[in-house]
């Protein structure tokens, strides 16, 4: 049921365009391809008076009080309606749902981020231990330790060192010198 | 020394983009009033409504072959094919498309080119080390 709907996306989008193209021969801009549903069941634009809110409401199967579509700025949600941010997490486990994985009934208005909000992905239920001191430690811990990180970059601390001694004359056959000739004599050390 | 209380448990849990208001502490949960009450009565009717609309079809003895859910279609649709027509020129809507639009193509084309000249630079002052050319490194 969701595949056949969801498999009709990009082919009708692609058909409208065409069909755009070929204006004068084509079917009226904005038919669907494979769908029972009329126009007046499918969103539209955002609603302007009382009846039209109704209407809307209605068709999204939610009370008229609860109704309240995204403010009308221009950026493309028409008339949906904007439901609280919260995951299929927080919805209740024991409930028999129609949908069990995704906790969700048949015919209830989605979520515009509907696949944001799926188990598998982002949970917006309450922490056990408060949202804010969570950040405020971990926030608080990355910061110490990258800045002492960055002042050991900056300001290195470590015992004197000096070059590394190789024997054998500074590893002088193993480097590749020859072992006829006598090598040059190497001393580390002072009596 | 008396230190400051501790922050009360409806601050610290308070809601934010991340995480939502636990139930416990949402004054809602706690409302009985008749007007809540007439409000989940008809919220309950319209689910009841739905739910057997969809069992009919369900348990229906020659079921349909695919059960169509309208909120999915609805929602598909709305994120689909009804964005462009509700879609319009604001200031801010104007902005987000150039920030958007723009931005990385600009700031790529500016990157790649410093990036480009500092190497040209290097090549013509003769630091860089140009092996020749191999398609097997």
């Amino acid at each position: 049921m969701a595949a056949g709907a969801l498999r009709g996306v990009l082919w009708p989008r692609a058909a409208a365009g065409l069909r755009a193209a070929r204006a004068a021969l084509a079917a009226p801009a904005g038919a669907r391809a494979a769908s029972e549903m009329s126009q007046d069941m499918m969103p539209g634009p955002y609603p302007r008076t009382p009846e039209e809110r109704a209407a809307a409401a209605k068709k999204y199967n939610m009370r008229v009080e609860d109704y309240q579509p995204y403010p009308d700025d221009g950026l493309g949600y028409g008339d949906y309606p904007m439901l609280p941010n919260k995951s299929q997490y927080e919805r209740d486990p024991w409930y028999q749902w129609d949908q069990p994985d995704m906790r969700h009934n048949w015919g209830e208005p989605m979520h515009w981020d509907f696949d944001m909000y799926i188990r598998n992905r982002v949970d917006t239920s309450p922490t056990v231990v408060p949202w804010h001191t969570m950040s405020k430690h971990f926030l608080l811990f990355l910061s110490i330790m990258l800045i002492m990180f960055g002042l050991g970059e900056i300001y290195p601390s470590y015992r004197p060192v000096g070059p590394k001694q190789y024997p054998f004359n500074d590893l002088y056959l193993e480097k590749g010198g020859d072992p006829n000739k006598k090598p040059p004599t190497v001393i580390h050390y002072e009596i | 020394m008396a230190w400051a209380p501790p922050p009360s448990a409806a601050k610290l849990y308070r809601p934010n983009r991340f995480v939502s208001l636990p139930a416990e502490l949402d004054p809602a949960t706690y409302d009985t009033s008749p007007e809540k009450l007439r409000a989940e009565t008809e919220r309950l009717a319209i689910r009841s409504r739905l739910k057997r609309q969809y069992l009919l079809q369900l348990n229906d003895p020659s079921p349909p072959a695919v059960i169509e859910n309208p909120a999915l279609i609805r929602w598909v649709h709305a994120k689909s094919q009804n964005v462009y027509p509700t879609f319009r020129l604001t200031p801010r809507t104007s902005f987000l498309g150039a920030v958007y639009g723009l931005g990385p193509l600009l700031f790529w084309i500016f990157v790649l080119k410093a990036d480009r000249d500092r190497k040209e630079k290097r090549i013509q002052e003769g630091k860089l080390k140009r092996s020749p050319f191999s398609v097997f490194f």
